[in-house]
């Protein structure tokens, strides 16, 4: 941030919204230059890239869609996960065989499993030291 | 778009106070560090960016809302896949933590074998700890769960464990004993911390998730029996949000303890530094349980704490018994005792100068054999090895 000295009218400008950092994150805080093609929030220079999105959409693009009301979400997720990692999911000695019921024991919503209610702010690892 | 040579895969929010985030952050980093950037997959949700770059590094999370686990896991290996498949012409080393983090990885493709190596870091099996976070699985379940390890494991390079106890567990399952690496937890010694301008005079402190093989009971128990102590106070930093302490804070109530204990939640890890630095005595009164024994656990909050140079009072566990030494670091004594975890801490109590040598010889042990530096050196032979090994021609599938 700059210095207060600035004056009220560095408030109006408009600051770079991108997630930045590994372990501890942050936001980049820097002045704007652009806004995202894709999903209009304001980066600054260095983090724009030379198509003109930020950097989160640009790594997106990388992947497919996402958003499960793409028809292509769909396609590319059934295709992913039948060829990718095929060999694997048809093993049916294991794979087909967690069931209805296997599953049941896995459902939210009670308080006496530890990971037994889930919302938005949980983690689903399964091994905690 | 970016080709990796290096993934990372973790069936974990990431960022989070949780210890496992600590982990993650270290040994994602030395692999990161070692192939010019990587590949990041994580759990993500709440403010979390779904993607995010720094410099040569990537992170992606999935934060579809899946409820129910086993559904959740499942959709997340075939969103794992979706992410590894642009790299898997340039990948060459993948580590993950858990099994269906590791299924994915481990897959050959439809038309030729997989040509990147997988390193599995097994910091405890979900066909063990289900049965404690969910009680209702049923035992043939979890069998299904323990095949789905077991056909992991099988096809990974290099198993890297934290722990001997979880090494052992790992070789019961079937992994030759050349594969299993021991690289355990660290921590670093921190800087002297500023007292938290909210802590009691005096406090015994508690750091972790509250899941039931903690031993948060027996801890509130032995509470109990300090009642006579008016100004010692017992300070829980959890590492979860507050809804999961219900019915730990409902047994505080019973027990009668509850107006003596602070609860504090999801702190970010500088500020749980500061509370363990200046506590009287850290406890770690993992129970008994087959998560612990069987399965084994490699406790962050011991290695913190004496990093922290505080005395620690923790259940006598192998695994624990592999991190400090009774008497030389603080106090070990038998898991699910109350009677005897609240003598160990009255007598540290009793006797601060020996307490503060205990601390402070806890923390000379940390700088001297359990720093993240020296982790990640070892974790870093493990992706020597299989870096430079090649495949044998005809593996077995």
């Amino acid at each position: 941030m700059d210095a207060a000295g600035h004056g009220r009218e560095e408030d109006h400008v408009n600051r770079c919204t991108v997630t930045t950092g590994f372990f501890v994150l942050g936001r980049c805080g820097r002045q704007a230059a652009a806004s995202c093609g894709q999903c209009g929030r304001p980066v600054c220079a260095e983090h724009a890239a030379p198509s003109g999105v930020c950097p989160e959409c640009l790594a997106a693009q990388g992947y497919g869609s996402q958003d499960p009301h793409d028809p292509a979400w769909a396609r590319g997720r059934r295709r992913h996960y039948y060829q990718s990692s095929s060999h694997a999911y048809q093993d049916a000695a294991w794979y087909s065989s967690f069931d209805q019921y296997d599953r049941g024991a896995f459902n939210p919503g009670d308080d006496y499993a530890q990971g037994g209610d889930w919302g938005s702010d949980d983690d689903t690892g399964f091994v905690d030291s | 778009m970016m080709r990796h040579r290096a993934a990372y895969v973790a069936f974990d929010r990431f960022p989070s106070s949780k210890g496992s985030a600590v982990h993650i952050a270290q040994m994602a980093d030395e692999l990161f560090a070692r192939f010019d950037g990587g590949l990041l997959c994580a759990i993500g949700g709440g403010d979390l960016p779904r993607y995010q770059r720094e410099g040569t590094r990537e992170i992606a999370r999935f934060d579809e809302p899946v409820p129910n686990l086993i559904d959740r896991a499942e959709a997340f290996s075939a969103w794992v896949a979706g992410h590894l498949e642009p790299h898997l012409d340039t990948l060459e080393v993948c580590h993950v933590r858990d099994p269906w983090s590791a299924l994915p990885a481990v897959a050959d493709g439809p038309r030729r074998r997989r040509r990147h190596k997988v390193v599995y870091e097994v910091n405890g099996l979900p066909s063990i700890e289900m049965a404690h976070t969910w009680p209702w699985a049923a035992p043939s379940t979890l069998a299904k769960v323990r095949e789905l390890e077991r056909h992991c494991l099988e096809r990974s390079d290099a198993v890297v464990v934290p722990s001997r106890v979880i090494g052992a567990a790992v070789r019961g399952l079937g992994v030759p004993d050349a594969k299993v690496h021991l690289v355990p937890n660290g921590a670093d010694v921190p800087q002297p911390s500023q007292r938290p301008p909210d802590a009691p005079e005096r406090y015994l402190v508690y750091v972790g998730a509250l899941q039931p093989w903690q031993g948060l009971d027996v801890l509130l128990r032995a509470f109990a029996r300090l009642a006579d102590l008016p100004d010692l106070r017992l300070v829980v930093c959890a590492s979860v949000p507050e809804r999961r302490a219900k019915p730990l804070r409902r047994a505080a109530e019973r027990i009668g303890v509850a107006d003596r204990v602070d609860w504090r939640f999801t702190l970010p890890h500088h500020e749980v530094a500061a509370w363990l630095a200046h506590a009287e005595v850290s406890v770690a009164p993992l129970t008994g349980c087959a998560r612990n024994l069987d399965q084994g656990c490699a406790p962050l909050k011991v290695i913190e704490s004496m990093a922290a140079g505080v005395p620690v009072v923790a259940s006598d566990l192998p695994a624990v018994r592999e991190l400090m030494a009774d008497g030389e670091h603080g106090r070990l004594v038998p898991a699910d005792r109350p009677a005897e975890l609240a003598r160990a801490v009255r007598v540290l109590l009793e006797y601060p100068a020996e307490a503060a040598a205990m601390g402070r010889r806890g923390r000379a042990h940390i700088a001297a054999d359990l720093t993240w530096a020296r982790s990640r050196a070892e974790l870093a032979a493990v992706y020597d090895t299989v870096h430079d090994t090649s495949t044998p021609p005809d593996r077995e599938r």
